[in-house]
């Protein structure tokens, strides 16, 4: 076994287990909404991409960016339908709503767009970058650049402005929040979007890696909660060093043991971690 | 005199019960007013009403206006905005925001005409200890330090009116004297205060004016002299603390 190429692999997985997360990070943590759509809502994003890329002349970061406005509306509709369940910050409810759109989601692609397996072609995927026996792609390198430079801006943002203490606000106590000026609601939508834009980013910068079907989802929606549950609920931190170490551990593990059942082996992990330390790495 | 603020028959029920009944009350320009009455007499969710405001699920009828202005379709955080200022019972900070944080919550609007501006300097004056603790949690400060904050983050955000539920509720017999005190500063400063506190006594020591509330009516109103010696306020607020009062 090659020990470096398969720490590069698993940072590079883990990276991109970081950045799908991070939307939900941002929602369950910064303002204590869930989302299970979120999974469906990375297919959706990565559909689109591969839609316009296949359908008509355009190049990749463009295809990339209208997948992510896209998103970008769907969280508006998603929000505006689910506006008192959200000021009351209703998780019950919230979880079936948001379930139910994932599955209305995974509908609406099977129908527009098939069954089969999809790849998006970009040219950073072909792009090998090798040092010595170790290589990884453009690509690659894109994504782990990426997460790094998103969970450093949205941790900056949560804890050094403004805007980050309106959105602690709103998480704390929306009521309370509009006796101080703040419009609640909107803050919500915000967020929302925030989260649909993070998650189609992740979906047109990591799908590109593996093929791609209207099925999916599942896995995705699991490991982000692995990770935001492992990482600290609200804790951004948390989350990269999470989501990293699950890309190690299944790169090592698939190559020591069998890819074949990871997903397994993660939960696993999490049911020992979570009987050890019940807060997960840190409380804040 | 002009009234800063005013209900017109303002009517609020929770589902099929109404807590309060076509209310009319008026807040003049420089006078503190207190509403009075037993526990769940409605004095809270009149005072919410007015705010536009409720943890709950208020069916609110009837009209409020702010400096002649209809703000009855307002949503409470542009009447927060527009300088209707409301420090709720309960909890009324953010436990996991720093103090600094709480108060840098607060914007004041563009529109100054009316309002009372209060720097930041003044406030800090007039709560010294929120100085001190500006690096603590919410979660970290005493009820009195909590009070303290709401009420600093209503100053800081540029009132024209500051409603105050329970100002002193929790605190030692001493300090509601004090907090009612820093708000008859205010007040002599020109904003108009309404005040809803349990301590009758106390607040008629300060009030310029008092509405009595009974099962969300208004059953009496007059000058604090005057209600003094209302027989209801003496028999319901006053009477057992004279008697306490002589033997003493
Ligand atoms: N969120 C709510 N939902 C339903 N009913 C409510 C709600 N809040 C208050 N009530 C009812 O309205 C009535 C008035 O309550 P309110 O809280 O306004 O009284 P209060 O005068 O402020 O009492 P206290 O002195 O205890 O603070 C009570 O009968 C109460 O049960
Ligand atoms: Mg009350």
């Amino acid at each position: 076994m090659n020990v470096a190429q398969q720490a590069i692999n698993g940072l590079v997985i883990g990276s991109g287990y970081a950045c799908v997360a991070l939307g939900w990070t941002i929602l369950l943590g910064a303002a204590r909404l869930v989302n299970f759509a979120h999974g469906q809502m990375y297919m959706l994003a990565a559909f689109i991409c591969w839609f316009i890329l296949t359908r008509s002349g355009i190049g990749y970061p463009l295809a990339a960016a209208i997948s992510i406005v896209a998103m970008a509306l769907l969280g508006v509709g998603m929000q505006l339908m689910m506006g008192r369940l959200v000021m009351t910050q209703n998780l019950t409810s919230l979880m079936i709503v948001t379930l139910g759109f994932g599955y209305i989601l995974q509908g609406v692609a099977g129908l527009l767009f098939g069954g089969a397996p999809h790849t998006i072609t970009t040219e950073l995927v072909q792009q090998k970058i090798q040092f010595g026996d170790v290589w990884f792609t453009s690509q690659e390198l894109l994504i782990f650049v990426v997460t790094l430079i998103l969970y450093g801006v949205v941790w900056l943002v949560l804890q050094r402005t403004r805007q980050g203490a309106i959105i602690r606000s709103v998480a704390e106590d929306p009521k309370l929040a509009q006796l101080f000026g703040i419009d609640s609601r909107s803050v919500y939508i915000a967020i929302f979007v925030l989260e649909a834009v993070l998650v189609a980013l992740a979906a047109v910068l990591v799908a590109p890696r593996t093929p791609i079907l209207t099925s999916m989802g599942f896995e995705e929606v699991i490991i982000t909660f692995v990770i935001v549950v492992l990482g600290g609920i609200g804790n951004v931190g948390g989350a990269l060093i999470v989501g990293m170490l699950l890309g190690l551990f299944t790169s090592f593990f698939g190559a020591l043991v069998t890819p074949a059942y990871t997903t397994a082996a993660i939960f696993a992990v999490l049911l020992a971690f979570l009987i050890a330390k019940p807060e997960g790495l840190r409380t804040r | 005199m002009t009234e800063i603020l005013s209900a017109r028959s303002l009517t609020v029920r929770y589902g099929g019960n109404t807590a309060v009944h076509d209310v009319d009350l008026g807040i003049g320009a420089g006078r503190m007013v207190a509403v009075a009455g037993a526990n769940g007499a409605g004095k809270s969710t009149l005072v919410n009403a007015l705010a536009g405001w409720s943890r709950g699920y208020p069916v609110v009828s009837g009209d409020v206006l702010l400096d002649g202005q209809n703000i009855s379709r307002l949503p409470p955080h542009q009447r927060s905005r527009g300088g209707l200022q409301h420090v709720p019972e309960g909890k009324n900070v953010f436990s996991e925001l720093t103090v600094e944080e709480n108060l840098a919550l607060v914007r004041l609007g563009e529109d100054h005409a009316g309002r009372f501006l209060f720097s930041r300097s003044e406030v800090i004056d007039l709560f010294p200890r929120l100085h001190e603790r500006r690096h603590h949690k919410g979660s970290a400060l005493s009820g009195g330090e909590r009070q303290m904050l709401a009420m600093a983050r209503a100053l800081l955000a540029g009132p024209r009116i500051l409603l105050l539920d329970e100002p002193s509720v929790g605190l030692a017999p001493r300090l509601i004297g004090e907090v009612l005190a820093v708000v008859r500063s205010l007040v002599d400063r020109g904003l108009p205060v309404l005040v809803v506190d349990q301590n009758v006594r106390a607040v008629l020591e300060f009030a310029d004016e008092l509405y009595l509330l009974e099962r969300g009516r208004i059953v009496g109103h007059g000058s604090a002299a005057s209600m003094k010696n209302d027989d209801r306020i003496l028999k319901a607020y006053l009477g057992d603390l004279a008697v306490k009062g002589d033997l003493q």
